[in-house]
């Protein structure tokens, strides 16, 4: 057991910011907090680092409290690193780096050969050699945080706790820390507390998430099994987004209550449309998508109407008349040029069904694919409302287009 | 690693220079003056084997205690201010930015204008140097007793402020209602100098000063630790209390016992260390606070030099010197240097 918190309560004077937090760390483990701004994780991390006094209960560090463990002995146990930005003048990658090793020098802080070689291991293990002769204060964010998981490596401490690491940094420094940290856990047998914003990445890379809200411990546990849609959304207070846990990622609902653009796609193929046409403020209504296809999470996270169908049925006929309707209420209807199979055959009869309307149909199928697929069908149809459109460029043009007009068109005369 | 060590090579060089010019700035101090005595002359009047009188009497009890005080309270105050930029990571700090000489100017004042003279008809410069003291303690007790209580850094660096503007304002109120004559030597008072130092004066300053500069080097370590903030200093394993408690009394006696004994002496201990910072090239406090003795002794001593010499016979403020010739050279520097340093 690495830490341990019994029913702590942390925050600042009088007042309580997070209550009755009762956590189990094991060694090697990685666990996260999770939560809105303001929600106390920082609260709670700066109480596990003894900056911050509890106002209740107790922490443990391997099973010591960690109010009676002396400053100097805790500095061999425990690293951070922290948020709050800090300009150390002219000091290089390496000078900073090897102030981690403070604990372990002597009166004067003299490095001797062992404490430079640690310094060069830990600048190796995130992968930062190349910064040792670099000026921290002339390198990028993330070169920045890579330099302090350094320094805090070579603390060669058994638990690191870290507050945001990954804020400021661009999507690669992002997953880079994350995989950095993970090689700490997995390697060194090191703990790592962090908290974190971004829920994919401590879906991904965490072993427990510690969710925080209303000054409570929200939920505690693995985070496949703590984290799901409606947790997050309650966490997060998401109204005009959704997330999903299936993707991972947030989708932006359209507020848009009105949902005149019929959207036909399947396997995939609409994913991008659903959501140009949600950032655009469109409401979306769409024809017959398969419970079990990626349209479908994005469609139902963009918030469209959907008609659905249930996984490898053929689309029955209930789903069919009801796709209908929503089409004959469109103003006009886009084709995702999905594939044609056995068991979608029915959303490409409800194309034809709209171009019968008199609708326009934007598709992004190539004519040659149209010609063979009618020549299926034996239809007779008039292609003169198909607007044939290049790539998903084309087809934002082109709809835009086709709103201004049908705008024009309203204008009085 | 590379860089580390031309940077070493770098602040050995540097280093050098430093004690050479330490040599020079002592044998010119002590050879310059309306009477110019040359170098032989000098060691024939140190080692006791000159029969000139004059020679004698203007090295022994004017120019050589007095050279020994400006280098001596040049190593002070540069060291004080780098301890407090350092501690306040602030680099517009100096040594007096916690109070101490606004505390020694009121009970100057109190004594000079305000009449506290105990009926004495001419003020005593003991008694000047003493109540200097006592409003540098005073001022240094109060800040030194908040840096236990108060939770954050800044916090005491505004109290250190507004005692200093109390202080500032009650002198002022003095100075308004002070006879004229007694204002006049109040602000000279006020604007430092090393001249009448004694050899017992100088005896006080360096078993003072002394002491305190071996002790700053003893606080190097944890200095460096928060160069990175005091949260992670304390993470490093820094006592955080123990630690502000002797960086503010290690840079509060050496600013006292300079302005006790100088009055007070501006910009040196804000510019020294900026100079060393860019001269070195380094943030680390260990060579820095070597430099900033030797650099604050040699530039401190050489400015005096400056003052008695430049209009002579009559002597312009240590003050004015510093910051005349010590603001286009920071400026100067400033704008030539790589990167931002704080």
């Amino acid at each position: 057991m690495m830490l341990q918190t019994r029913d702590l309560a942390v925050g600042y004077g009088k007042k309580t910011v997070v209550d009755h937090i009762n956590l189990d760390v094991l060694k090697g483990q990685m666990i996260c907090l999770l939560g809105p701004n303001g929600s106390g994780k920082s609260t709670i991390l700066k109480s596990l680092c003894g900056f911050l006094a509890p106002l209740r209960g107790t922490v443990y560090l391997t099973k010591k409290n960690l109010s009676h463990i002396k400053t100097s002995a805790l500095a061999k146990k425990m690293a951070v690193v922290l948020t709050e930005r800090f300009s150390p003048g002219l000091m290089t990658g390496f000078g900073i780096v090897s102030l981690g090793r403070h604990p372990h020098t002597g009166f004067l802080g003299k490095l001797t050969d062992k404490d430079v070689n640690k310094t060069l291991d830990a600048l190796r293990l995130v992968n930062a050699e190349d910064l040792a002769d670099k000026l921290f204060a002339e390198m990028s964010d993330g070169q920045k945080q890579k330099i302090m998981l350094a320094r805090a490596l070579a603390q060669e401490p058994e638990l690191i706790v870290l507050d945001e690491p990954t804020t400021h940094l661009d999507i690669h420094h992002q997953v880079e820390v994350m995989r950095i940290l993970n090689k700490m856990t997995k390697e060194k047998g090191i703990t790592v507390i962090l908290s974190l914003h971004e829920i994919d990445l401590a879906m991904r890379s965490c072993e427990i998430a510690v969710l925080i809200k209303d000054n409570r411990i929200l939920a505690y546990g693995p985070p496949e099994e703590v984290i799901d849609d409606s947790t997050i959304a309650e966490l997060f207070e998401l109204n005009t987004a959704h997330y999903s846990n299936l993707l991972g990622s947030v989708e932006f609902c359209s507020n848009s209550t009105n949902h005149g653009i019929c959207v036909i796609g399947g396997g995939g193929t609409a994913t991008h449309i659903y959501r140009l046409l949600s950032k655009q403020g469109f409401g979306v209504s769409t024809g017959v998508i398969h419970e079990n296809d990626i349209d479908y999470h994005v469609a139902s996270a963009t918030g469209a109407h959907i008609s659905r169908e249930k996984p490898f049925e053929k689309i029955s006929s209930e789903a069919y008349s009801q796709t209908k309707k929503y089409v004959e209420k469109a103003s006009f209807v886009i084709d995702s040029g999905f594939p044609v199979g056995s068991l979608n055959k029915q959303n490409f009869a409800l194309l034809l069904h709209a171009l019968k309307q008199g609708k326009t149909l934007f598709t992004l199928r190539k004519q040659k694919e149209w010609c063979s697929q009618l020549y299926e069908y034996r239809q007779k149809i008039n292609t003169e409302k198909i607007v044939f459109c290049e790539n998903s460029r084309d087809l934002v043009a082109k709809v835009a287009h086709e709103l201004h007009n049908s705008k024009g068109r309203r204008e009085p005369w | 690693m590379e860089l580390e060590k031309i940077r070493s090579a770098r602040v050995r060089g540097i280093m050098l220079l430093f004690i050479c010019l330490l040599g020079i700035a002592l044998i010119i101090n002590i050879s310059w003056g309306s009477i110019k005595i040359d170098v032989q002359e000098i060691i024939a009047v140190l080692k006791g084997q000159s029969e000139n009188v004059v020679h004698n009497s203007v090295i022994w009890k004017i120019r050589l205690p007095r050279t020994l005080a400006a280098l001596l309270g040049g190593a002070a105050l540069a060291v004080a201010g780098l301890l407090l930029q350092v501690f306040f990571r602030n680099p517009i700090v100096e040594p007096f930015v916690l109070g101490i000489s606004s505390g020694a100017t009121l009970m100057v004042g109190l004594v000079i204008l305000a009449g506290f003279s105990f009926g004495m008809e001419s003020i005593s410069p003991y008694l000047i140097i003493v109540s200097a003291l006592a409003g540098a303690i005073l001022v240094m007790c109060i800040v030194l007793l908040l840096s236990l209580k108060v939770r954050s850094i800044v916090t005491l660096l505004v109290i250190g402020l507004m005692v200093g503007y109390s202080c500032s304002a009650v002198t002022s109120i003095l100075t308004a209602l002070a006879d004229r004559d007694r204002v006049h030597g109040f602000v000279i008072w006020s604007m430092g100098s090393f001249s009448n130092y004694t050899w017992d004066q100088v005896a006080i300053v360096a078993a003072v000063i002394i002491p305190f500069l071996a002790a700053t080097f003893l606080i190097c370590k944890p200095l460096n630790a928060f160069l990175m903030g005091e949260e992670y200093a304390k993470s490093m394993g820094v006592n955080i209390k123990l630690f502000r408690f002797v960086v503010v009394a290690l840079a509060s006696v050496l600013a006292a016992i300079v302005t006790a004994f100088t009055g007070p002496v501006s910009f040196i201990g804000m510019a020294i260390p900026h100079i060393c910072r860019i001269l070195f090239q380094a943030a680390d406090n260990r060579i820095l606070i070597p430099g900033t003795i030797l650099g604050g002794a040699v530039i401190t001593s050489l400015c005096d030099l400056a003052a008695r010499m430049l209009i002579s016979p009559i002597e312009l403020p240590i003050s004015a010197i510093t910051s005349i010739f010590g603001a286009p050279i920071i400026v100067f520097m400033l704008l030539k240097r790589r990167t931002d340093m704080q």
